[in-house]
């Protein structure tokens, strides 16, 4: 039996009652609840670690980006030490934001308010008219800095959690690590964000989008059929569920909610179905087609920077879309196009909430510093065409989910409940070297199901 | 591991929003203002009534398309938030082609379809360096009905083009939408603006 949730809304019911373990099925209500978007925000958004951009945003001391970390702003700056420092965007004093613009270069922050300075890291510097003591009689500079969170740097990337004593970012990738360093930690140089992110908002719950970041791969033959039907992925509008393109590989996930989708290219997409990679070794693959973003120039630089066998299951199965609990989704894909360009498309989006039926969707478009001046032009231009605002993949999620947003609110409908019931169980693939959960063949429900674990998790705790 | 770099999403890349930039002015009321106000009517008639392929024919092959996205800015930067670096559109003639061939297709962004109306304003217009090209400034106000919600999506932007006399038909060559929102309000840009 599994043991019962002490969380309870002010109705009596239950977690246990909105996300069911033993049927595998989740009620509707969770995308609306007033009260559970609170208890979220408390045990989720203010606990566990969230991606804010990436520090090529922010080369030089002194720079500085704005972001959220859910309903909280936060400042995101890079101090004289060199180091990335998070501070929360709230005047101690009065309340007000410190800092109004999106990105710049300021060494002290400024509230337009009263004038308390803030330096880059957060420290309090001082109120105007010193003499005045403006800041209070006997209280000590030291105590009224802007409330810092604790920054990890992976591969560039930048993240914060509040919750200082909590699981460090090694714990909170678990098992995942080993396939995302695949995507984020394989040149010698890393990524580069190719300009500020996409920036729009939703009329839906966070976790509309949230769970299908879970690796949900199903959704793709049906909502995405244009894909198909365009030539791009195998198939032809008519056999899409006969042949279901991109639906068999290996998923990968770990209790801690992250999941990523490896699928072998030539079995994906059209334009690789004839590349001859039988009996190839992972060098002469890499050179028949590279991972996306990744040139030939940089293959002696994957051998350096993983593992052999990294190298080997980025060259035969890459990691290509999924997620990081809460509220990332991952989409390093090769995305090739009707025109038959395939430069590829590194991205990732966050799902900020912004209240119980607002969410916004913050799209990152990367490419590897060191790749050629065109491609990340042409890298830039196809992620933009299949991603964010204009996206032609994603305009149509964007058009589903406001719509489940509708629908959670009907008393009845409410009541419906998400189902989680096509599950594959952890299987491990003959010659697999990489820990974590494995779900290999057409892709199921199981790494959403664990993405809705790792939620009750968190909730469930005390 | 950490490096420095210099970021192209660095504020050094920005630029100032700036309207026409042309001194020859095309005056309101001449023909060719009259023509090309038209064509803009014309234009946003056919993006309303769903005739992609009329807006296709409108275009030059050579067209370049695309919306930076708005940055909020303070300071001596203040007037630097058109973010040339990144998009919301960056399209050329083939990409356009594609996404007017998806829409036939299973766009689902747009099948049932918006309902759109395009109000074009503001238009001034002034004459390139080379004959026979115009350029076109435009405030475009975007009104979005979808499905059954009473409550329009919208969206304001300037639009900056060149329009290219073709054998006596304007054709659309350059267009820079500059939206006014850091954050869009609008769900998707499955429409053309």
């Amino acid at each position: 039996m599994l043991q019962k949730s002490k969380l309870a809304l002010r109705d009596g019911t239950s977690l246990d009652d909105l996300i069911m373990r033993d049927s595998n099925e989740v009620s509707l209500r969770v995308m609306t609840d007033e009260e559970l978007y609170k208890l979220e925000m408390e045990k989720i958004f203010a606990k566990t670690w969230l991606l804010l951009g990436h520090e090529s945003e922010i080369p030089e001391t002194g720079d500085f980006i704005v972001r959220d970390m859910a309903e909280d702003n936060v400042i995101v700056a890079r101090g004289p030490d060199g180091d990335v420092h998070v501070s929360l965007n709230v005047c101690p004093h009065r309340g007000m934001r410190v800092c109004l613009g999106e990105a710049g270069n300021k060494r002290v922050h400024q509230c337009i308010y009263h004038g308390w300075a803030f330096r880059p890291n957060g420290d309090f510097i001082g109120a105007p008219v010193e003499r005045e003591k403006m800041h209070g009689n006997d209280v000590d500079k030291k105590t009224l800095g802007l409330k810092k969170a604790r920054v990890h740097l992976y591969g560039g990337l930048i993240f914060a959690t509040w919750d200082v004593d909590g699981p460090s970012f090694d714990e909170f990738l678990g098992d995942s690590k080993y396939y995302m360093d695949q995507l984020f930690c394989r040149t010698d140089s890393g990524l580069e964000l190719l300009g500020p992110p996409q920036r729009f908002v939703l009329p839906c719950n966070w976790k509309v989008p949230g769970e299908q970041s879970g690796s949900d791969g199903f959704h793709t033959l049906t909502l995405h059929r244009s894909l198909m039907e365009g030539g791009v992925m195998g198939g032809t509008a008519e056999s899409i569920y006969d042949q279901a393109p991109g639906m068999y590989g290996v998923d990968i996930s770990c209790k801690q909610g992250h999941s990523l989708r490896c699928l072998e290219a030539e079995k994906t997409f059209k334009m690789f179905a004839d590349v001859p990679f039988e009996g190839k070794s992972t060098r002469e693959r890499l050179e028949l087609l590279t991972p996306p973003g990744i040139t030939k120039e940089m293959i002696p630089e994957l051998f350096k920077n993983l593992s052999e066998d990294q190298v080997n299951q980025l060259a035969t199965i890459p990691p290509q879309v999924g997620g990081l609990f809460p509220n990332v989704l991952i989409a390093f894909i090769f995305a090739p196009r009707t025109d038959g360009g395939s430069s590829g498309a590194l991205t990732l989006h966050t799902y900020m909430p912004k209240g119980p039926d607002r969410v916004e969707f913050t799209n990152y478009i990367f490419a590897e510093k060191d790749a050629p001046e065109q491609m990340k032009r042409d890298m830039l231009q196809n992620s933009i065409w299949n991603t964010g605002t204009s996206g032609v993949i994603e305009q149509d999620d964007a058009d589903v989910w406001p719509v489940i947003m509708k629908n959670a609110r009907g008393a009845v409908s409410k009541g419906v409940t998400l189902k989680y019931k096509a599950l594959h169980g952890h299987e491990r693939p003959e010659g697999w070297v990489g820990e974590g959960l494995l779900y290999p063949g057409f892709t199921k429900d199981d790494t959403q199901w664990n993405w809705w674990l790792a939620y009750y998790d968190l909730m469930d705790a005390v | 591991m950490t490096w420095k770099t210099k970021s192209t999403a660095a504020p050094d890349a920005t630029t100032i929003l700036r309207g026409l930039v042309s001194k020859k002015r095309v005056p309101l009321g001449s023909e060719v203002y009259n023509r090309i106000l038209e064509t803009l009517y014309d234009e946003a008639a056919a993006l309303d009534e769903r005739r992609i392929d009329d807006w296709i024919a409108m275009i030059a092959q050579d067209i370049i398309y695309q919306a930076p996205i708005r940055l909020t800015r303070t300071g001596p930067n203040r007037d630097r938030d058109v973010m040339r670096t990144m998009f919301h559109f960056d399209e050329n003639y083939e990409s356009l082609m594609m996404r007017s061939g998806r829409l036939q297709k299973s766009a689902w962004a747009e099948d049932p379809p918006s309902r759109c109306r395009r109000f074009v304003t503001n238009v001034r217009i002034g004459e390139c360096a080379t004959p026979g090209e115009y350029e076109v400034v435009s405030y475009l106000f975007l009104e979005r009905s979808r499905g059954d919600s009473p409550d329009n999506e919208r969206t304001t932007a300037e639009r900056r083009d060149i329009w290219r006399d073709v054998d006596g038909e304007y054709k659309l060559a350059r267009r820079e939408i500059i939206v006014d929102q850091s954050v869009l309000g609008m769900s998707n840009f499955a429409v053309f603006l």
